[in-house]
């Protein structure tokens, strides 16, 4: 197990595109007044940074040159101070505003992400890993923290800062401000270059963290089975293998990351250097390029504004991976999701919407075909069906052939290619959810279970279910049965995935929601795979007695249950067949 | 502080790294600082040169040349810093993260479940990750700082030593004992960090895997809401740790402002008296700039420090379970005889559901047997036995007349393989799935297999054949294939025993029928215990067992 996704998709580009750019821009917005105050901060920190160099040199220049008793130095030492505790105050509101800002957009950007996972449809979830998604979710939208909190207020500070102190250099010293200035537009440009290599860097890393995540969660769930055939070691070699991967990755976002902090540490330091040496020549008299003689308290001001002419530079490029590994992350995530999230204040629909039908449903299915991305030609092949109101209809046909896939798309959990799936002559896309939820019922091959009792694990189908409904549903569904064996019943709680169960006792939990709720249509797809036949046979009738006034249809491999139904199809190759019942009640029974 | 502890010797064992990159993080700060130094040194030297008219004296080329070099070194220092100390702590990371995995190996199996699947897989990612900081961001720029700083305090000793254990003592209070006192305080705020991302994951994995639930039962909306609930905790955590991080950013800038203080209080009384001059008062003055820049990042480390301090403690409750399951000192070995004999075991899950009674059962080498029963019966619960998932709580299993209990875990293993009613389909191919039964197993191999649990035709019409990817659970299989997949994978292991537990479910009748009789050939020779529903075509069984109530009877 070398590989870990069928492509790597590390060398495509980074650069983001219009439409991401224009997101991110809207997304940032999410942060309204706090992200403002976490842009004014530094701007205001820094202006009144000139005036405390400004005093700091005239002081010391004072004490040094002319000899100034302490007396004289007071009131300059109190601005100075004074000065610093209020730009530290400002750094410290900065930051915490631009905190502030970052939290309402990871929180906002999860909820829409999250409904629109919710909207798409089984195969597209399917298609995804959780542990991927769980990632996108909790570490792509983390990486968008720095950007909002860090980067954008350090980009507008590196934008208009070291301009206003070359302005502010300018009259003090002509030639240091040009200076100043004329190396300047070089840092962008320079920055541009190293910065370009770090968000391609940076996606990798991203991809890379996202795929060890994933690869975690699935052997972690399966480290038993893996324990038992020996295996463990190997797989922790592979996961050593990955995590070294994902390390080198990291070092590579990181060796390009330190080149552009270290361009700027290379110019912060010229300018000290070169600041320090022209001072100190035109001081002693070895160059002149002033109109008036330099005096140590200009020397000194220039001397403390050069590395502040770079402060917010290297501010900027400290945080710029931060820019760097969220437009990375907006990438994965556009990817992964396919599209990114639109922002728009709807909710859901509310929970209590009218149901305009009752009783049993009809179900109309037109020419309905399915494919499935990797599974060789179409699932269900232009699809025709009518279930009468009441009737229980058996799908019969070998593992795999698309049973599941048919009771799935006449839910509408499935992307349909072709074809048409109607509910009470009324199409499946002009139900509400609600309203389908309430008129169709589901039950799937790998229910759901929480880790939570299994009261609440029944209540899923109807929260304000009463304690008698649940129960009875448990009695119907033959969860009893084992449940009442359990010293606290119903109030048992199930380890994730319903561990302690077998499959069987958790595909009867599955059903008890069924029969929490009151559809005209039920759909159940192998309700009594894994049940002996004794189970099996209460089973059925539990099924059968909440069959009655309602339509049916069950995917089956049991004759028993198949024996019970109205009418049988059989499905095949992605057509269904209808089975006549007197070929079919010899061949079922065989196996009875 | 178990975890510390396996922390620091991952650290030890790496030793030469982080000392370079702690030494690299020292000689970047003290160039930085002393370039300052040497700058202000010099300008004020030649200004006061220039009013003395001593400018022909004044020696130009040794402090431009410091100046010079100090650029080059601190340029080229800060760059190996970084380098050098994320190496080394990636690399820790990668130790750690592997001892975990391994410890946690040693634990299954787990008997009882105590950690759920996904908060597993999140401390094992974001966990250990969250220590990388420790050293990053909370040792060596404090430890940078401190060797800084004495040497800094030292120097000043000659000029103003009031000053200088003034200067020293605010720094170590602002650079060293406000962090870690505030890390202190933050760290139920990081342990909240840390709990709510870890449940947020584990409520959107759960949503995920039940996404098809939520959808038919109209679930949704609620499941978003409590999602939404849990985004906002972590969200306040978040928050209250960037206010005790901007707060310790004050605290620690208006530390710097009281120790430039320290140093400008007293200048001027002692360039009066002469025992200092000038040059070295702006000196001193830049020395402290250069140092307080350090404290910067030893402010934003805080709230990371308080992370990695609650994910030590997550982690610490792994790292303190010991295994359920002990190898015996001096382990016996199984003979050939491969018979499997449950002599009067007794189980039951403690509160008071009694499984098994007094369950006894002989299963002569290379004979298969099937235990039949109610679905909660307890076949399930017999076959855990065996492999010991689960303690008998009377009686005895014997293979061959040894105890199990008497031999290894993993000679055990070797001897048995299992198919579980949960197995699961890995992320990987369908090669990487089938090779977890045997590594050293070829394609032909595999297609036989294959072709033993009916799934060869199938293979061969996909497109990548044996190298088709298979999605997270094995969802792009059907539940029956998925089935058949990890039955192969146990025919494919070596083991002389094979315990099957439901390995027929989710087929149908036709492919279960078919499917029975070619395992009956494909295990000839082994000893198999089957637990089934299934219909037993004859010839796939020597003898069929029916457990009830507890208890075990020929059917």
């Amino acid at each position: 197990m070398t590989r870990l996704s069928e492509s790597d998709r590390t060398s495509q580009s980074v650069r983001l595109n219009a439409t991401q750019r224009r997101w991110l821009t809207r997304l940032a917005r999410h942060g309204r007044v706090a992200l403002l105050v976490a842009f004014a901060a530094p701007l205001i920190g820094g202006l009144l940074l000139i005036i405390q160099a400004h005093e700091l040199s005239g002081l010391l220049s004072a004490a040094i040159i002319d000899g100034a008793r302490r007396a004289a130095l007071a009131t300059p030492l109190l601005i100075v101070a004074g000065l610093i505790v209020t730009r530290s105050v400002l750094t410290g509101l900065g930051e915490f505003a631009g905190a502030i800002a970052a939290e309402r957009v990871k929180r906002d950007l999860r909820d829409v992400l999250f409904r629109n996972l919710m909207a798409y449809k089984a195969d597209r979830v399917r298609s995804l890993a959780s542990g991927a998604i769980a990632g996108a979710m909790i570490e792509h939208v983390e990486a968008l923290d720095g950007y909002v909190s860090r980067y954008l207020p350090s980009l507008i500070a590196a934008a208009l800062l070291p301009v206003a102190f070359a302005v502010a250099i300018m009259p003090v010293d002509v030639i240091v401000g040009l200076l100043l200035l004329a190396t300047a537009p070089l840092i962008p440009l320079f920055m541009a270059l190293t910065g370009w290599g770090a968000q391609a860097a940076s996606r990798r890393h991203l991809d890379a963290f996202s795929r060890l995540s994933g690869l975690f969660v699935d052997r972690l769930r399966g480290l038993t089975t893996l324990k038992l055939h020996g295996r463990a070691q190997a797989q922790a070699e592979l996961i050593k293998k990955t995590g070294d991967e994902l390390g080198r990755r990291i070092l590579a976002v990181l060796r390009i990351a330190f080149l552009s902090s270290t361009v700027l540490e290379f110019f912060s330091a010229l300018a000290v250097a070169g600041v320090a040496l022209y001072v100190g020549l035109s001081l002693l008299g070895s160059i002149d390029l002033r109109d008036s003689p330099m005096t140590l308290a200009t020397g000194l001001f220039c001397l403390l504004m050069a590395p502040a002419f770079f402060a917010p530079l290297r501010q900027l490029a400290a945080h710029y991976h931060d820019g760097a590994a969220a437009k990375a992350a907006v990438t994965a995530l556009d990817e992964l999701f396919d599209g990114l999230p639109a922002f728009s204040s709807a909710g859901d629909a509310p929970e209590n919407a009218i149901v305009h039908r009752q009783g049993a449903a009809t179900l109309q299915i037109r020419n309905l075909t399915v494919t499935a991305p990797d599974r060789a030609g179409t699932v269900l092949d232009t699809v025709s069906l009518d279930a009468e109101p009441g009737r229980l209809i058996a799908i019969l046909g070998t593992s795999g052939v698309g049973k599941s896939t048919l009771l799935e798309a006449i839910r509408g959990l499935r992307t349909i290619e072709a074809g048409e799936v109607s509910i009470d002559a009324k199409p499946l896309a002009d139900f509400s959810p609600h309203d389908l939820a309430r008129r169709v019922a589901w039950l799937g091959q790998h229910p759901h279970i929480m880790a939570a009792t299994i009261a609440q694990n029944i209540r899923l189908a109807r929260p304000r279910a009463s304690d008698e409904e649940v129960a009875r549903a448990a009695r119907d569904a033959r969860v009893s049965d084992f449940a009442d064996t359990l010293p606290d019943g119903l109030d048992t709680c199930l380890g994730e995935r319903g561990l302690g169960l077998s499959g069987g006792e958790l595909q009867r939990i599955a059903l008890a929601r069924i029969y929490l709720c009151d559809p005209g249509l039920v759909l159940l797809d192998e309700p009594t795979a894994h049940l002996d036949p004794q189970t099996e046979a209460r089973v059925i009738d539990g099924i059968m007695a909440f069959s009655h006034g309602r339509t049916v249809i069950v995917a089956t491999h049991s004759a028993r249950l198949a024996a019970c139904a109205d009418e049988t199809f059989r499905l095949s190759r992605g057509h269904l067949s209808p089975v006549h019942a007197r070929v079919a009640k010899p061949i079922l029974r065989e196996g009875v | 502080m178990t975890m510390l502890k396996i922390f620091a010797g991952f650290l030890s064992t790496r030793a030469n790294r982080f000392a370079l990159a702690l030494f690299l993080a020292i000689v970047t700060l003290l160039t930085g600082t002393a370039l300052l130094a040497v700058s202000g040194w010099f300008l004020t030297a030649a200004s006061l040169a220039a009013i003395t008219h001593s400018v022909g004296g004044f020696d130009l080329f040794s402090p431009s040349a410091a100046i010079r070099g100090l650029a080059l070194l601190r340029i080229v220092s800060r760059y190996c810093e970084q380098l050098y100390g994320h190496d080394a702590t990636i690399a820790l990371l990668g130790d750690l993260r592997i001892w975990l995995f391994k410890h946690l190996t040693t634990l299954i199996p787990l008997g009882p479940r105590r950690l759920r699947g996904g908060d597993l897989a999140a401390r094992l990612t974001a966990d250990i990750d969250r220590l990388d900081t420790v050293f990053l961001l909370a040792i060596s720029p404090i430890l940078a700082l401190m060797a800084a700083t004495a040497l800094a305090v030292i120097v000043f000793h000659a000029f103003l030593p009031q000053a200088s254990l003034v200067f020293g003592a605010i720094t170590l209070v602002v650079g060293a004992l406000l962090p870690l006192a505030m890390a202190w305080i933050g760290r139920p705020l990081g342990e909240t960090t840390v709990m709510a991302c870890a449940d947020l994951r584990t409520s959107i994995i759960d949503a995920v895997e039940g996404h098809c639930d939520l959808v038919a039962f109209a679930a949704v909306a609620r499941a978003r809401a409590a999602l939404f609930k849990q985004a906002e905790r972590l969200s306040r955590a978040h928050v209250a740790q960037s206010g005790l991080t901007s707060l310790a950013a004050i605290l620690t800038q208006a530390g710097g402002g009281l120790a430039l203080m320290a140093v400008l209080w007293p200048g001027p009384g002692a360039l009066d008296a002469e025992a200092l001059s000038g040059p070295v008062l702006v000196a001193a003055v830049l020395v402290v700039f250069g140092l307080f820049e350090m404290t910067a990042p030893i402010a934003r480390g805080i709230a990371k420090l308080g992370n990695a301090l609650a994910a030590t403690r997550r982690l610490d409750e792994i790292a303190l379970m010991s295994p359920r399951l002990c190898d015996p000192a001096s382990p016996a070995h199984l003979t050939n005889d491969r018979t499997v004999t449950f002599e009067n075991v007794c189980f039951d899950y403690g509160r008071g559901r009694r499984v098994l009674q007094e369950v006894s059962l002989t299963i002569e080498a290379g004979r298969h047997v099937a235990l039949i029963g109610e679905s909660g019966s307890g076949k399930s619960t017999l076959i855990h036995l065996l492999l010991r998932l689960v303690d008998l709580q009377g009686g005895a299993i014997r293979i061959g007349g040894v105890d199990i209990r008497q031999v290894t875990q993993s000679e055990l293993h070797r001897s048995i393989a299992l198919l579980a009613q949960d197995d699961p389909v890995f992320l990987g191919t369908i090669r990487d799935n089938l090779l977890i039964g045997d590594p050293r197993a070829d394609a032909a191999k595999l297609y036989r297999v294959l072709a033993a649990v009916k799934l060869k035709s199938f293979v061969e019409t996909l497109p990548s054949g044996l190298d088709t990817w298979l999605g997270e659970a094995g969802h792009t299989l059907s539940a029956g294939q998925a089935r058949r997949l990890c039955l192969a994978r146990v025919l494919l292991s070596p083991a002389p025993i094979l315990a099957l537990d439901e390995p027929t479910s989710g087929l149908d009748r036709e492919t279960e029928r078919a499917l029975l009789q070619d395992l009956a050939i494909a295990a000839k020779g082994r000893g198999v215990l089957i637990a089934t529903h299934a219909d037993l075509p004859p010839g796939v069984v020597d003898r069929v067992f029916r457990l009830s109530n507890g208890r075990l009877n020929p059917a």
